[in-house]
Order: C-alpha cells, then sequence, then structure tokens
C-alpha cells in the first residue's frame, strides 16, 4: 500500500490522459465550432494544480516530464511537446505558488494561462516540423474557445486535484509522518 | 565567447534547447520514415489503449443512450426516407450479382488473380481522439496482431476517412483524410467526366476543405460527380469513393482548378471504422 500511496499521482495522471482521449472523442461535435476546436486538457490542468498544491515536492517535475513523454508518444508519435512544456510548467506553477494567494480564482487564472500558453505552444511546434499547417486567425480564435472549454475542464476536476495533491505528494508516504 | 563558455546557467539552457530540437527532429523524422513504431513507442500506444477501452465502455452506454433518444425521434422521416429505397434495393442486388460473377468470370479467363480493386476489410472501433484541438487524429482498437498496417486506407459511413500512419500490436493510429500535415500521403483519385474520360488528381485539403488537385481538365467536372481513388498510389486499393465534387474554383495563384470534394465519409462522428487492406503488393 505504501507504494501505491506514493503512485496515485502518476495513476491519476494516465487516468487523465485516458480521459482526455475518451472525452475528445465524444466530445468533439461540441468543442468544434466552424472549423476551430478547443482542446479536452485534464493532464494539463491536473500537472498544474499538483504543482500548485504542492509547491515543495520537486519530485513532481520528473513526474511532469516522464508524463510528458507518454503524453507526446500517445498523442503524437513525437517527442518534444509535451515532455518540454509539462516539467516547464510544474516549475514555473510551483515558484509561483510561493506567492501566490491560495485560492480557487487565483489557481483559476494560473492554470488557463498556462493552458493557453500549452495551446500556443503545440500549435507553433506542430507548424514548425509540419505536422499541421494552420493560419495564426485560426489559433486566435481556437484560443477562445479552448479559454471557455478549459474553465469546465478546470471547474469539473479542481476538488479531485486538490484532494490527491495534498493527500498523496508524489514519492512521499504522508503515513510514515503519522505514525 | 568566453563569457559565454563560462556563464553555465546559459551554457546549460543553450544545451538543452539544442538537446530537444535534436530529439524532436530525430522523432519526426522517425515517425515519417519508419513502418512500424520503435517497441517502447508501440508498448506506450498499446498501455494507453487499454486504459482507453476501459473508459471507453461507461462512455459509450452514455453515448448510445443518447443516440438511441435521437434515433426515435428521427425514426418516422428516416423510414419514409429508406421506404424509397427499398423498392430499388432488390433490382440493384441482382445487377450487383451479374456483374461480380460475370467479373469473376472474366478474371478467370484472363487468369488475374487479384486487381487493384481487390481488397479485404477490418472492422475496429474508434476508442480515442487526439486531445488537442490541432491534430486530426484518432486511435482505433486493432493493429498489427489484426492485419492492419501503415499507410492502409480507413473508411466509415460510406466513405474514405483517412489513412493508418501508425501501428502498434493492439491499436493503431488513424489520420484524417483532412489533416494539414504536409507529409502526409495523399489519396490518388480519380472522377469519370460526362464524356466518359477519366480525371486523375490527388486530394489535398483547402481552406479545411477537401480540394481534387493537380487536374488538367477540371472544368468538365459537374457538381455531384463521384471522386473514387484510383489505386495508383501504391497504398490504397482502385474504387474507394471519397466524396462528390461540391464546386470548382481556381487556385490562390489563378493558375489551375481547383475542384471543392464533399466527404462521403463520416469524418465529425466515426465510431465503427473500416480498415480496407490492399490485396495487390505495393
Amino acid at each position: 500500500m505504501r507504494i501505491f500511496r506514493e503512485w496515485v499521482l502518476a495513476i491519476a495522471l494516465y487516468v487523465a490522459l485516458v480521459l482526455d482521449g475518451s472525452l475528445a472523442f465524444y466530445l468533439h461535435q461540441f468543442q468544434n465550432w466552424h472549423g476551430y476546436g478547443a482542446s479536452c486538457w485534464l493532464m494539463p490542468i491536473g500537472i498544474m494544480l499538483i504543482a500548485l498544491f504542492d509547491d515543495m515536492n520537486d519530485k513532481e517535475i520528473w513526474l511532469a516530464l516522464g508524463a510528458g513523454v507518454v503524453a507526446d508518444i500517445y498523442n503524437f508519435g513525437i517527442v518534444g511537446v509535451y515532455t518540454v512544456f509539462f516539467p516547464l510548467a510544474c516549475w514555473c506553477c510551483q515558484k509561483i505558488a510561493r506567492f501566490l494567494p491560495e485560492t480557487f480564482w487565483a489557481r483559476l487564472i494560473i492554470v488557463l494561462l498556462g493552458l493557453t500558453l500549452l495551446d500556443a505552444f503545440v500549435w507553433l511546434i506542430l507548424n514548425m516540423v509540419g505536422l499541421i499547417s494552420t493560419s495564426l486567425r485560426t489559433l486566435l480564435i481556437s484560443l477562445a474557445l479552448n479559454l471557455v472549454w478549459s474553465l469546465i475542464f478546470f471547474c469539473l476536476s479542481y476538488a479531485v486535484w486538490a484532494n490527491l495533491s495534498t493527500r498523496y505528494p508524489f514519492l512521499v508516504d504522508l503515513e510514515a509522518y503519522r505514525q | 565567447m568566453k563569457k559565454f563558455l563560462q556563464n553555465k546557467k546559459l551554457l546549460s539552457a543553450f544545451i538543452i534547447v539544442v538537446v530537444i530540437l535534436v530529439v524532436l527532429g530525430g522523432s519526426v523524422s522517425l515517425r515519417n520514415k519508419r513502418n512500424t513504431p520503435l517497441f517502447v513507442q508501440s508498448f506506450g500506444n498499446d498501455v494507453v489503449a487499454v486504459g482507453s477501452r476501459i473508459v471507453d465502455v461507461p462512455l459509450d452506454l452514455i453515448s448510445g443512450g443518447l443516440n438511441n433518444v435521437n434515433s426515435i425521434l428521427n425514426a418516422e422521416q428516416e423510414n419514409n426516407y429508406l421506404k424509397s429505397k427499398v423498392t430499388d434495393l432488390g433490382q440493384t442486388q441482382a445487377k450487383n450479382q451479374v456483374l461480380s460473377e460475370e467479373n469473376r468470370q472474366l478474371k478467370s479467363a484472363l487468369k488475374l488473380k487479384d486487381t487493384l480493386t481487390s481488397y479485404s476489410l477490418v472492422n475496429a472501433s474508434v476508442i480515442s481522439r487526439s486531445s488537442d484541438t490541432w491534430s486530426d487524429l484518432l486511435v482505433i482498437n486493432k493493429g498489427s496482431s489484426s492485419g492492419v498496417q501503415k499507410n492502409q486506407a480507413v473508411m466509415c459511413g460510406g466513405g474514405v476517412i483517412g489513412r493508418v500512419i501508425e501501428v502498434s500490436a493492439a491499436s493503431a493510429k488513424v489520420e484524417l483524410i483532412t489533416t494539414t500535415d504536409k507529409s502526409a500521403n495523399r489519396f490518388a483519385v480519380q472522377a469519370t467526366n460526362d464524356e466518359g474520360k477519366v480525371v486523375h488528381g490527388i486530394i489535398t485539403v483547402n481552406n479545411g476543405n477537401l480540394a481534387f488537385t493537380q487536374v488538367v481538365d477540371s472544368r468538365k467536372l459537374k457538381k455531384g460527380t463521384k471522386v473514387y481513388t484510383s489505386g495508383m498510389g501504391g497504398n490504397s486499393p482502385k474504387g474507394l469513393l471519397i466524396g462528390t465534387v461540391a464546386e470548382t474554383t481556381r487556385d490562390s495563384y489563378g493558375l489551375s482548378n481547383l475542384i471543392n470534394i464533399k466527404p462521403a465519409g463520416e469524418i465529425n462522428d466515426p465510431s465503427v471504422l473500416t480498415v480496407v487492406v490492399r490485396k495487390v503488393a505495393n
């Protein structure tokens, strides 16, 4: 059970990755509007919220790196999109968390900002390597749609990530301190 | 230069950026060149695909329930439409049977085994979609163990919707035909105009719409003309429906004709797909 408690966050991120793909499939019709679309990003929300809730655990940056590699392989078949952004976002969120008010609204703003940057970063990298060829106008309109859907996903998953990151920090067994 | 080399933080950042660019470039090159992904990649895909299948069960039940309600609401309209089609169905089936038999006899007389129109089918379900809005990728629950290979055409709802781009043992990734990926294999297609002349071209994407480009005499293709794969690309069999001609315009340089295609396949809501396995070798 000790090992399980230490790896709960990693398992939760795996479930979030799976849910992202399944929800993107079922919600695709609702997320798209006149050729512009939004993303399903429970996993990036999770990584940023984990870092905001637990800003002292450096091991979570390695968790973000691992999650990024798996997400890259599964979603794009190339390595270097989420693999770069996730650890960077985790590190930045941990730094920001030290002076950020511990409120829902403050975390919401940071996560929405992070997801906007992520959307633009994915667009930039995929355009750069030639996997997509879409205009800047498409990006800007999609960013607005993305914000709306990210807000919904954030509100739905906030309590889950808050609970998991405070009760089961990555590779730390809190039970050992309670005994 | 000396200052740069002595500044450890700057040097580390520079090395990290170079490593990232090398990894990114290398993985893109591998993705495009290799027929099968690396073992680690294949294993990772299958591990996540297993999770997707489990999560898919309750989501499919909910989605299926909502679709059933929608189907009940549209039942009368659908029934009237089907009644009008039933009268033609018997005659079409009889004609198809006669033509198939004649085709088989002619192939036998010519000692032809497999032609460009010969193919077999592998049915699969979609279990996931790329979570970002930019890449048009689907993940299906059939892989190399079921005979799926890279570059095979994928159909849904009566038309081609994409192509397999990556195959693992128990899952595969399908890139939709609407992708703007510059390195994607394009479908070689053909259409027959009113005069019976066959017009050849490839399928590209123009402002989010499917387009039939590199055509010599496209003006003669009327609206509603059906566009099929020609089998010339080496990956897909001949005769798979891509869509119908929607309109003919000029390209941005005003030099060649650009024919917009209305896709026949269910691109927006594919749930059950068919992977088309071409029998004639490339």
